[in-house]
């Protein structure tokens, strides 16, 4: 057990970790985006009773619960990838960038519309920056497949 | 003489004797040209040209006056003196101004003629497809660019193609003008080609059009056992320079030979020479302002070296020349041979005529101006391959095969003369040294004796810099007495060195795979960028106040895509993160400024404290 866990350390170069702490920051605050809208509408005291929908159009309750349920499935689709990146799986290194260069764009997009969220922000950079590194994509298999691509 | 190349039981040798008559020599090694199907234009006689041609003068303020008439000019009457102001630019011009209905008449009979001879051109895939989106926008703007820049005008290509057409019609020839020049033990044959058009751009999606074109190419010789071996050829080309021009004789993955004879594969339109037939990525490199220039050099070193991308220059825009060798094939195993003409300085029109060769389009960036004769470059000074053939391939510094030799065994004899002399050199001077360091020792703690101290310690001092010197010489001379050594054996073995040790950049054809794209993306990269301006003016239109949303949302979008369509989306994808990222990361240091240099500072403080207690505690 103890020799296993020494493979897997070996493995494992500080911008994994990096990562890896990214992605938790980020799983932390979509969790409290996911909480947020239900406790500002006292979901957690009063219950969903009221109405979600009047006719085709959402009620601030259905708002409130969409907005956390998108949230909820960031934050599981960030656990799945969470756990594929720490078994240094391929797709879940082109997921991850894939995402992190979307919510880096809609972060800029909403900061130059004043709704900055720079946690955010800076968890992305810093998690882009990582993913980068040449270490880290040779581990994943990146630069193999860019090099193969090339030639 | 014994170093000579073994290549009598080869089918490249070449050899001819010594005594052979220049003109003969010349027809001896002269090259085979293959064009490109669909290429309109060959090489010429200047004298037929000249004759067809009109004589201009450009002068400084701006007026163009015509000199000689189409018809009255001839080669003689080419090379009278004119006397002119600074900054007159003297051209000729093979095509006169053309009306609108000139223009649509000539245009469609060259569409006649071209379906009448069956030679047209099929681009295959096309060479916007080979760049990414951003070298497409450097490129329209490069495009926009003409109608700023002189340009020569669009149907004057199409006139040009039917009056050569009609030149041809009356006496079919292709001429070179051969020239045999003898320098450092090399004998130089060069080959020059006119062409009465460079019509690369609008017959072949390149970066210029342009009158008259002069190409060259040459074959250098060295003297063994009285006789001429060909040892190196070097074709002229836009991109290389020096050593990457020149191929050797024997190299037969790089020169091909048709019964001895080298062949050059002539780019499409451009008429650039190519040693291997294939379509060459010529990438055009755009002259930007130096600040600019350094910006991108900084930016691109952060890219590469801390974000570990790969290097990438978007201010390039890719060309493709087209040097397919399937179209009309002139010289020896063909049915097309050449009608020869000796030239040397000596003939009047290459010395005295300075000018232009066709029209000047006062481009000031020359792509579209025509070049100056074999001898001249356009702003009348000295064309660098004709007084210094052998340094124009890089050969300045390249003894022939038989000379290597005798220059190393020479050069072995040098060092080692030097050496036997710094054997007995050295230790005289390490034991005067010496003797100088104990009279100085002896004068210490005698006051009287200050002064001669210093002056002995000055001179102490240059001597013992005289012994470093000395010593140090020994050991470089050791080692490159030992490559010397090592390369005399070989010389003498008879091993010959590795064919393309001196290319820096070896020009390639583009490789299959890199051509690998399908047709929806050589139509994505065809209207990809019409596409983008739409939408930035529907955006315009429809969400004024998201435009700046709109515009990222919609580049973005269209790299994705451009970036699936090039089977690039991981690399794509990771450079745009990364890219943002550093967009992110100048903005976060905009607003935290203050805490990040707190955080910073509080970090050093922290190591520090930790190291410092780390030693303390042992």
């Amino acid at each position: 057990m103890q020799q296993r866990k020494k493979v897997w350390t070996k493995k494992r170069p500080i911008p994994v970790t990096i990562v890896a702490w990214g992605i938790v920051i980020l799983f932390v605050v979509r969790l409290v985006q996911v909480f947020q809208p239900l406790i500002r509408m006292n979901v957690l005291e009063d219950g969903l009773g009221r109405p979600l929908t009047v006719g085709l159009r959402l009620t601030p309750l259905g708002s409130a619960v969409l907005t956390s349920a998108v949230y909820l499935l960031a934050s599981l689709i960030g656990i799945v990838v969470l756990i594929g990146f720490l078994r240094v799986r391929h797709w879940a290194w082109v997921i991850l960038m894939a995402w992190t260069g979307s919510s880096l764009a809609i972060g800029l997009i909403e900061y130059f519309y004043s709704h900055p969220n720079y946690l955010v922000m800076a968890s992305n950079a810093v998690i882009a920056l990582a993913l980068n590194q040449v270490e880290v994509q040779r581990i994943f298999q990146i630069r193999i497949e860019q090099d193969e691509q090339r030639t | 003489m014994s170093s000579a190349p073994d290549l009598s039981a080869d089918s490249r040798d070449r050899r001819i004797a010594a005594s052979t008559p220049d003109m003969e020599l010349l027809r001896h090694f002269e090259p085979v040209i293959r064009f490109t199907q669909g290429e309109q234009f060959f090489p010429m006689d200047v004298v037929r040209y000249v004759q067809a041609c009109s004589l201009w003068a450009h002068y400084p303020t701006g007026r163009d006056e015509l000199l000689v008439r189409q018809d009255d000019l001839t080669i003689n009457s080419l090379i009278e003196p004119r006397a002119a102001d600074f900054g007159t630019v003297h051209y000729l011009r093979f095509i006169e101004n053309l009306s609108l209905t000139e223009s649509a008449d000539v245009l469609t009979r060259q569409l006649r003629l071209r379906r009448r001879l069956k030679n047209s051109f099929h681009p295959g895939l096309g060479r916007l497809a080979r760049g990414g989106l951003l070298p497409r926008i450097v490129d329209a703007l490069f495009s926009l660019s003409f109608l700023m820049r002189g340009r020569v005008p669009a149907a004057s290509s199409a006139a040009a193609e039917l009056d050569y057409f009609h030149i041809r019609a009356k006496r079919d020839s292709f001429t070179y003008y051969g020239r045999v020049v003898r320098q450092n033990h090399w004998t130089v044959l060069q080959y020059w080609f006119f062409y009465c058009y460079n019509n690369w751009r609008s017959g072949f999606g390149g970066v210029n059009d342009h009158e008259s074109d002069w190409e060259m190419i040459s074959v250098y010789l060295y003297e063994a056992d009285e006789q001429f071996v060909p040892e190196w050829v070097a074709y002229a080309s836009h991109d290389f320079h020096g050593d990457d021009l020149r191929r050797r004789w024997d190299d037969a993955g790089q020169l091909d030979l048709v019964d001895g004879h080298p062949v050059v594969y002539a780019g499409a339109g451009s008429h650039a020479s190519y040693f291997l037939k294939g379509e060459y990525q010529a990438e055009v490199n755009l002259n930007l302002p130096a600040w600019l220039e350094s910006a991108r050099r900084i930016w691109n070193s952060f890219w590469t070296q801390v974000l570990g991308q790969r290097p990438a220059d978007p201010f390039h825009i890719p060309f493709v020349e087209y040097a397919r060798g399937d179209g009309m094939a002139i010289g020896a195993g063909h049915s097309r041979d050449w009608a020869p003409i000796l030239i040397d300085a000596s003939v009047p029109w290459i010395s005295q005529y300075r000018g232009l060769w066709g029209l000047y389009a006062r481009d000031p960036i020359s792509g579209e101006n025509a070049p100056a004769g074999p001898m001249y470059n356009r702003d009348g000074s000295p064309r660098n391959a004709w007084y210094d053939p052998l340094g124009f391939a890089g050969l300045d510094k390249v003894p022939p095969p038989p000379e290597v030799l005798r220059l190393l065994e020479k050069n072995c004899a040098e060092v080692t003369s030097r050496q036997e002399s710094l054997k007995t050199l050295i230790p005289d001077k390490a034991g005067e040294l010496q003797s100088l360091g104990i009279r100085l020792k002896s004068m210490e703690g005698n006051p009287h004796l200050a002064k001669q101290y210093a002056a002995m310690q000055r001179r102490m001092a240059a001597l013992a810099e005289e012994v470093r010197g000395l010593r140090r010489e020994h050991s470089e001379n050791h080692a490159i007495l030992e490559s010397l050594t090592i390369r005399l054996e070989r010389q003498r073995r008879g091993v010959r060195e590795d064919a393309r040790a001196h290319i820096s950049h070896l020009a390639m054809p583009a490789a299959t795979a890199r051509r690998r794209f399908d047709r929806v993306g050589e139509a994505w990269a065809a209207i990809s960028l019409s596409l983008l301006l739409f939408g930035i003016v529907g955006l315009l239109f429809l969400a004024p106040r998201y435009l700046g949303a709109g515009l990222a949302i919609i580049t973005i979008l269209f790299v994705v895509i451009e970036s699936v369509l090039r089977r690039a989306f991981i690399q794509t994808v990771s450079e745009l993160t990364a890219l943002l990222a550093i967009i992110a990361c100048v903005i976060l240091v905009i607003h935290f400024w203050y805490w990040l240099i707190v955080g910073i500072l509080l970090a050093v403080a922290t190591f520090l404290l930790l190291q410092r207690l780390r030693e303390l505690t042992g």
